[in-house]
């Protein structure tokens, strides 16, 4: 884990050699947010395969591009296109452009991502903001000798998503007519979908959502210190009595549709780091 | 097995400067490295020295072997140990378990710090741990891994069903705790990767589950012993209580000073079980 702290000041050079500002905040734009890109005024993008380290995105609907400049006149990063465990990336890895955003100066992430709906009260293309987490994927980022310049070896995980921020989210959403629920997520690493025997498993051990992103990410956020702030769309309902097989494109349109609201929350939230 | 050399050369070291054959092994968990004051140390050795073994780098840990006498019983010890959350992998977790029993030892006594999520537990109170649960994705022996290379499946220990701790040392731990007016009860540890802390909602899923109390360790161990035939006893320091509704953030440094408290009891059982363990001297 050594090696990390040179590989986040090598990604920081290169990016430093074309853009000097610093982000308030680093934003993930993972499934539903990917419109987002259209209100950040950008003044450089880089190629993920020019930043030295950051891997390659092949998922579904994500490209692959770091964006620097402002949004709303914040100073921000966003990643256009997330890396997944299930496509075979080491959790290091994927959770590396987290650790330049910091080391860049933001102290805020903002990450979104699609998910299944445990939840029977939930409705499909409902939000929810992400109150707290589970680690099901089998794995951690923070795995190995661990750097203290970096963060603590055992970091502190009673609050992974700043609760201000939670409460901010759910004030936007009631000020917008916005349906946003605050729940637990959890994490597996997939690529299949849940049997429906794992969908009551997940339910019972206190799930209100199920996804294969986010938590390496927000793992990493803590150990960094950053606050984070996560939105979940809920993109298909998985009640295990009344299942019916997923239908990918019909994912991505239920996602589609929340875009414009979960756009609002992002903005509503850091409207309010603007102002203080 | 794929480590088998690893071990072999290992015995060999220890061999050349120390010949009794222990009864007991011992793993001395995080801020429990204290119990090795109670042993007459004969020969030790920095896990750094020793082949297939990595240096500790967990807090409270030291990383020696440490070979003696506890009273009149011969003991090996591992006074510190290497977790998942290090990076290590299955085999190089459990290859102390190898030596102990490559040296002779039949019985393992591990022990380590958790959080309790039981409601009844506090800080401070011994957990003898009746069962475990793995959510440590880490199996300790699948094949190429070399933790079970050399086992078939017919040749898993049928205690294994019931419990991979030794009922008898169970219950003599039990009596000595009650003896000794020390805090303890029996119950369930779970076992995940760390090394962040859990959040409220996977405490919740611990308790959900059927845990008593959740720390990062001792189940690869204890699967290795188990499957080797040795008998087991886990004792486990509650060192905080980590209940959904009353979280304080955990600090490294107050897990290691209430593991600490846990000593006196968790010494009067070792002491209690080595001294049942009527095995012939086999120095002499």
């Amino acid at each position: 884990m050594l090696e990390l702290f040179d590989q986040i000041e090598e990604a920081v050079a290169v990016i430093r050699s074309r853009w000097d500002g610093t982000p308030h905040a680093g934003i993930i734009l993972g499934t539903g947010l990917g419109s987002l890109v259209e209100e950040i005024e950008v003044q450089e993008s880089f190629d993920y395969g020019e930043i030295p380290h950051f891997p390659q995105s092949t998922a579904i609907s994500h490209a692959g591009r770091l964006l620097c400049g402002t949004l709303q006149g914040l100073p921000v990063v966003a990643m256009e296109g997330r890396m997944h465990m299930y496509e075979g990336y080491p959790l290091k890895q994927i959770t590396l452009p987290v650790r330049v955003m910091k080391a860049l100066g933001a102290d805020l992430l903002v990450v979104s991502n699609a998910c299944g709906g445990l939840n029977p009260d939930y409705q499909c293309g409902d939000i929810m903001v992400i109150d707290d987490q589970i680690n099901l994927m089998g794995d951690n980022p923070l795995i190995g000798v661990n750097d203290d310049r970096l963060g603590p070896r055992f970091p502190d995980m009673c609050e992974p998503y700043d609760r201000a921020l939670v409460e901010r989210a759910l004030e936007v959403a009631r000020q917008e007519g916005i349906t946003a629920h605050k729940g637990v997520y959890v994490a597996v690493a997939g690529p299949n979908l849940e049997t429906r025997a794992e969908y009551r498993f997940l339910r019972t051990i206190g799930a209100d959502v199920v996804g294969m992103s986010t938590v390496p990410e927000v793992l990493v956020a803590v150990h960094s210190s950053m606050r984070s702030v996560g939105f979940s769309i809920i993109t298909d309902m998985c009640l295990p009595d009344e299942l019916t097989p997923a239908d990918v494109n019909e994912i991505i349109a239920v996602a589609n549709e929340a875009e414009p609201r979960l756009r609002s929350l992002v903005l509503g939230v850091l409207a309010a780091e603007v102002s203080g | 097995m794929v480590d088998g050399k690893l071990i072999d050369d290992a015995v060999s070291l220890v061999r050349r400067r120390w010949t009794v054959s222990p009864q007991v092994g011992v793993i001395l968990g995080t801020g429990l490295g204290g119990l090795v004051e109670d042993i007459q140390v004969e020969e030790d050795f920095d896990f750094g020295e020793i082949p297939g073994f990595a240096p500790a780098t967990a807090t409270g840990h030291r990383g020696r072997l440490v070979c003696g006498r506890l009273g009149d019983s011969p003991v090996v010890a591992l006074d510190g140990r290497l977790h998942r959350y290090e990076g290590h992998d299955a085999s190089q977790i459990t290859r102390g378990v190898r030596l102990l029993h490559q040296l002779g030892a039949g019985g393992l006594i591990v022990s380590n710090a958790s959080g309790g999520v039981n409601p009844e537990l506090l800080p401070g109170d011994l957990l003898v741990m009746e069962s475990h649960i793995n959510l440590m994705f880490l199996q300790a022996g699948p094949r190429g891994q070399g933790a079970a290379d050399d086992m078939e499946w017919a040749d898993r220990p049928g205690r294994w069903r019931t419990s991979p701790y030794y009922r008898p040392w169970i219950e003599r731990a039990m009596a000595t705790a009650s003896a000794g007016g020390f805090r303890a009860t029996t119950g369930t540890y779970v076992a995940m990767t760390g090394p962040n802390y859990e959040t409220r909602a996977e405490y919740r899923m611990v308790r959900c589950i059927g845990g008593d109390v959740v720390g990062m360790s001792t189940v690869p161990e204890v699967t290795v012993a188990s499957q080797l035939g040795m008998k087991v006893l886990g004792l486990s320091a509650v060192t905080n209580v980590s209940g959904p509704e009353h979280q304080e953030g955990a600090s490294a440094e107050a897990v290691v000073e209430m593991a600490r408290s846990v000593q006196p009891a968790m010494r009067a059982i070792v002491t209690a079980i080595m001294a049942g363990e009527n095995y012939p001297d086999s120095s002499q």
